[in-house]
């Protein structure tokens, strides 16, 4: 017909071209459905999906004996959906209701709940009281999770070792950094979908990843022992109001820290309410010039270097000439004249010990500074440590060997020294100090077990062991005689220095008082620093630290049951009847201090209570006739006595919550009625003694509709 | 002319309402999220409406010979080209242009209708002045000032989508109408510099070209649309995420029922469920191509080749944006996309074409 070839051609062509067309739309879409279609797939997923952070709970930090010190327990945070919240169209209402439950402004909560986010926190870790009210209201958009919260059961109790950590469970200080990634555990997550607006779908899928709960430490503190460190250090700020105080207790044949504190410290449950300062652990963080004690180091070099022997006499004239320079004795002219090294080393006597630095030559000095870990990290499992500041051996001048023989010009940090000596203690073995002993996982098992660990041999250990026999006699009869305990073979050595002004040049007025001991000598199981900066009224170190250090060690080593050695009797010299002491453990003060004084025994009363809370040695314990027994009215410190506990907020818990949370604490506890935990006596935040009675009353559980995430 | 009436091309009519079908399916699932609290049936309502509508309109246009058509042609072509002035001046604006006019029981969109009515105006003229086309003063000007007028009004709205179509469609048309080579280079070069001095008029067009070509760089402005439409084909895989199981049209695609509903598609019923919408389309192609070579007279074949090239050029700018071959501009999926008049004007064009089919192969 009309139709013209010409015309077909073209039509067959356009025909050909959309075909074209087509199946490079086929090829597209192949591309876009297989080749990028799994990770298309991952994204928009991606998009959908909100984690909802489900946290693991922290693992639990014991002492050495399986007690606990920092524990996570479960708390109520609440969060708004703001698209819901918009969607009910009450937001002023909402934010009213809620600013009421929980007390804060309600114009901040507003500004929350109306956010353009899909989700908004707003409040956390609200008290039981108050997330119970929020929860009763049934406020469209929003809801809570189960959020664990730490928890410090001793509070201030090594508040400087344990640390604390924040509100997203993370560790910010002490122990609780430097072991955050095994305490801190893996979150898991809900997943929920959600559509472009922020609201859920409704028949969203939803992926719900169980967080796996941290791992549980060991301290190698022993909670005892840091009781009675806390204790004697309360004492010493009671007695001469330091600007600083602190103490370390040391295993000298493992390196394991038993205690650790100072003074002033800080809550861990409430730190945010302390200044920053006070979080600071100084005995690991600050270095100090030690001062006499340091003189441990001079002599424990001096005679493994064999430049002195035990009998070679000095001669003290009140000072001591090194070159141009002139070192005085703290005790002026005429000094402390004639005397034997071991009697020099009893009167602290500077020339002897600036004697024995220049013998050794700055070679033989430096060797044993470093050889007992001066001058870099004792590598203590603990944020911070410093690594303190030496003279530098290069420039170092006789002036300078002088001076650090007697403890100055360098600075060192207390955890140093209390290594060092331990070293001393320790037949000559320089240990790593540990602050961890094992780490359990959340089954129970034990899947570290931190050795001691032998860094060198600094000294021989007959060296050691005539270093333990001097120092005894330092403590027997020289400046530590404050430092002697009944009973024990106590060796240690005093210290006062005068602290550096900042700028240069010593203070006139300003000192840091220090006892640096062992005990016993013959079998160390102790070692122990007592360090006081800047005390009111007398400042040396043998009265304003040994008797810390007498009390620590006394009190320590019948907690741990080491046996006297030394029998009164040898030191008196007198024949006297031996008794068994009764228990006096619940009776009253007076009645105690008779019976005792009848049996012709001296007493300690220690605190300020009418009733014997607890006494040393322990009942029955065989004793001689004026041999001294140790009467506690307050702070109770020893094995399976009582110690005080924080009692939490057991409010909204159940049966299991409770049992759970009770068994963590050592208490016993009693129900009346059944449900969830409404009221409780005594109310949370009193102190009682482990093992004591807890008494709950529990009721129906408020019926609430608001969505559970936690699980 | 007296010509014998045979059958109607029975596979072009069941390919069109197995689109039919696919399309009411696809609206109510893509839909009935967006209006889930007040009506998810409100969507579909309307299409299924407009659907029958369409349906009767065109077994009206199967029983109308074609060639009957021819008297009416220039005035349905006035009145076509009077709306489209008049919904500049009366129009409603949506999203920022001026596509419908309120009827008060419905909208209609203008720029559709002259979709359909532009193919019946050029097939007419064009096969009266037969090789006159090939003279440009004389044959081709007029028409192409013809479409300028047109594509102008309706770039004025403004809407790139159906303007490009038209044009597409009418110079298909003159092509085949024998149009001469060098005039449609000429053709060519100045229709590229046309669309590109519209892209940089307007900056919105621009930042579809770049949102186009990287969309990721721009994933919450210009490239938002591409990207969560791939998502959309992405997560579909090769069978897709079931009937009515889409993410994407829980709001994070927006046009999801209609520019982009050949994603929500694709996420739903994967490659196999795209790749029966292009086949339904290709065998629309084929048999209306072949219904315009086997046509008797030259009016039949142009109005064939001009129904077919319409509806599927139209289908391949849709899914070429939303697989992002194409820049993105708003063009609607023949049959299947949401929208009454375009739904309504796409059966007619059916209608013709199949009345057309009647008289071919029957020589």
């Amino acid at each position: 017909m009309s139709n013209s070839i010409k015309m077909k051609k073209q039509i067959g062509y356009i025909f050909l071209t959309i075909v074209i067309m087509l199946i490079a739309l086929v090829i597209r879409l192949f591309w876009v459905q297989f080749v990028m279609g799994e990770e298309l797939r991952q994204k928009a997923f991606a998009v959908r999906f909100r984690n909802v952070e489900v946290k693991a709970k922290r693992g639990i930090i014991y002492d050495t004996k399986g007690r606990s010190l920092a524990i996570s327990i479960s708390t109520d945070s609440f969060y708004a959906i703001p698209a819901q919240v918009k969607k009910s169209k009450k937001e002023k209402d909402i934010a009213n209701k809620i600013a009421g439950a929980l007390d804060i402004d309600e114009n901040d909560v507003l500004n929350k709940i109306t956010k353009s986010q899909a989700f908004v926190w707003i409040q956390r870790h609200v008290p039981e009281e108050k997330a119970q009210k929020l929860k009763s209201l049934e406020l469209p958009g929003i809801s809570f999770v189960e959020e664990p919260e730490r928890f410090y059961p001793k509070d201030k109790l090594l508040a400087n070792v344990l640390g604390f950590s924040g509100i997203d469970n993370q560790g910010l200080n002490g122990v609780e950094i430097s072991y955050d990634k095994v305490l801190r555990g893996i979150s898991g997550t809900i997943m929920v979908e959600y559509d472009a607006k922020g609201q859920e779908i409704p028949d969203a899928l939803q992926k719900y990843v169980a967080p796996q709960d941290g791992n549980s430490i060991y301290l190698t503190i022993d909670e005892t022992i840091q009781y009675i460190v806390e204790r004697e250090l309360d004492e010493i700020v009671k007695v001469s109001n330091p600007k600083k105080a602190g103490a370390i207790v040391m295993d000298p044949k493992t390196g394991r820290i038993l205690a650790m504190a100072m003074r002033p410290t800080f809550s861990s449950n409430d730190y945010q309410n302390y200044d920053q300062s006070l979080w600071r652990n100084f005995l690991i963080s600050d270095a100090y010039e030690p001062g006499s004690t340091f003189k441990t180091v001079t002599m424990s070099g001096a005679l493994d270097e064999g430049v002195v022997k035990l009998n070679d006499r000095f001669y003290c004239g009140g000072f001591i000439k090194v070159g141009k320079e002139k070192i005085k004795c703290w005790k002026l002219s005429p000094g402390h004249g004639s005397q034997t090294f071991v009697e020099g080393v009893q009167n602290s006597c500077n020339p002897v010990f600036v004697t024995l630095g220049l013998r050794e030559g700055v070679d033989v000095f430096y060797r044993y500074l470093y050889g007992f870990g001066f001058g870099k990290k004792t590598g203590i499992e603990l944020p911070g440590e410093a690594i303190g500041i030496l003279v530098g051996k290069k420039r170092c001048k006789e002036i300078d060997l002088a001076t650090m023989s007697i403890g100055q010009a360098n600075a060192v940090t207390p955890i140093q020294l209390v290594t060092a000596c331990a070293a001393m203690a320790n037949d000559g073995k320089l240990m790593k100090p540990q602050i961890v002993e094992k780490i359990q996982d959340n089954k129970g098992n034990i899947v570290k077990t931190v050795e001691p660990e032998v860094v060198r041999q600094v000294i021989a250990p007959e060296t050691a062991h005539q270093v333990m026999d001097i120092l005894e006699l330092v403590v027997s009869n020289g400046t530590g005689k404050n430092a002697y305990v009944e009973g024990y073979r106590v060796g240690g050595k005093t210290g006062t220095a005068q602290k550096i002004i900042p700028g240069g040049g010593y203070s006139k007025t300003e000192y840091v008082g220090s006892f640096l001991g062992v005990a016993p000598v013959n079998d160390p199981k102790l070692v122990c620093l007592v360090v006081v900066d800047t005390p009111e009224g007398i400042y040396y170190g043998g009265t304003v630290a040994a008797p810390a250090f007498r009390n620590i060690i006394r009190d320590s080593l019948r907690y741990l049951q080491v046996p006297a050695q030394v029998e009164p009797d040898k030191i008196s010299g007198n024949n006297k009847e031996s008794l068994y002491l009764p228990n006096l453990v619940g009776s009253n003060i007076k009645d105690a201090v008779n019976t005792l004084a009848n049996n012709k025994i001296k007493v300690d009363v220690l605190g300020d209570g009418t009733t014997v809370k607890m006494q040393l040695p322990l009942a029955n314990t065989k004793v001689l006739e004026g041999s001294k027994v140790v009467l506690y009215t307050s702070v109770p410190a020893g094995d399976g006595e009582p110690e005080l506990i924080v009692i939490p907020d057991l409010t909204g818990k159940n049966v299991g919550e409770v049992k759970e949370l009770t068994k963590m604490l050592n208490l016993n506890f009693k129900i009346r009625g059944s449900g969830i935990v409404i009221r409780q006596e005594p109310e949370p935040g009193e102190r009682v003694q482990v093992g004591g009675e807890l008494m709950v009353f529990m009721g129906p559980k408020l019926e609430n509709s608001v969505q559970q995430l936690g699980p | 002319m007296r010509l014998k009436k045979g059958t109607p091309d029975l596979l072009l009519f069941f390919v069109t309402m197995v689109l039919l079908a696919i399309g009411i399916v696809m609206v109510f699932s893509a839909s009935y999220y967006d209006t889930l609290e007040n009506d998810p049936y409100f969507y579909v309502r309307k299409q299924l409406t407009w659907g029958l509508i369409g349906l009767v309109a065109m077994f009206v246009m199967m029983k109308i010979d074609y060639f009957r058509l021819k008297p009416y042609v220039n005035i349905i072509f006035a009145m076509s080209f009077l709306l489209l002035i008049l919904v500049l001046i009366i129009g409603e604006e949506h999203h920022g242009s001026t596509r419908w006019i309120d009827l008060g029981f419905t909208n209609v969109q203008p720029s559709e209708i002259m979709k359909l009515c532009m193919v019946l105006f050029l097939a007419s003229k064009l096969s009266q002045i037969g090789p006159r086309i090939k003279n440009f003063s004389s044959g081709l000007a007029p028409y192409l000032l013809l479409l300028c007028v047109v594509g102008g009004l309706i770039m004025k709205e403004p809407d790139l989508g159906t303007a490009l179509s038209i044009v597409g469609t009418a110079v298909v048309l003159l092509i085949v109408a024998g149009m001469r080579l060098k005039h449609f280079a000429f053709l060519g070069v100045a229709g590229m510099g046309a669309v590109a001095a519209l892209i940089y008029q307007e900056t919105y067009r621009l930042k579809r070209i770049t949102g186009w070509w990287d969309p990721w760089a721009y994933p919450s402005t210009e490239g938002y649309q591409a990207i969560n439409s791939l998502y959309a084909l992405g997560s579909g895989g090769f069978f897709g995420m079931g009937l009515g199981n889409s993410r994407q049209k829980l709001d994070f695609l927006p046009e999801q029922h209609t520019d982009f509903i050949f994603a929500i598609l694709g996420e739903e019923l994967g490659f196999v469920g795209c790749f029966l919408v292009i086949l339904l389309f290709f065998l629309i192609a084929w048999r209306g191509y072949r219904i315009a070579l086997t046509c008797p007279d030259v009016f039949g074949s142009l109005l064939a080749t001009g129904i077919t090239t319409m509806i599927v050029l139209q289908a391949f700018m849709n899914m070429g944006v939303v697989t992002g071959l194409l820049p993105i501009t708003g063009i609607s999926l023949p049959f299947i996309s949401y929208g009454g008049s375009s739904l309504l004007f796409s059966m007619l064009g059916v209608g013709i074409l199949l009345n057309v089919s009647r008289y071919s192969n029957n020589l």
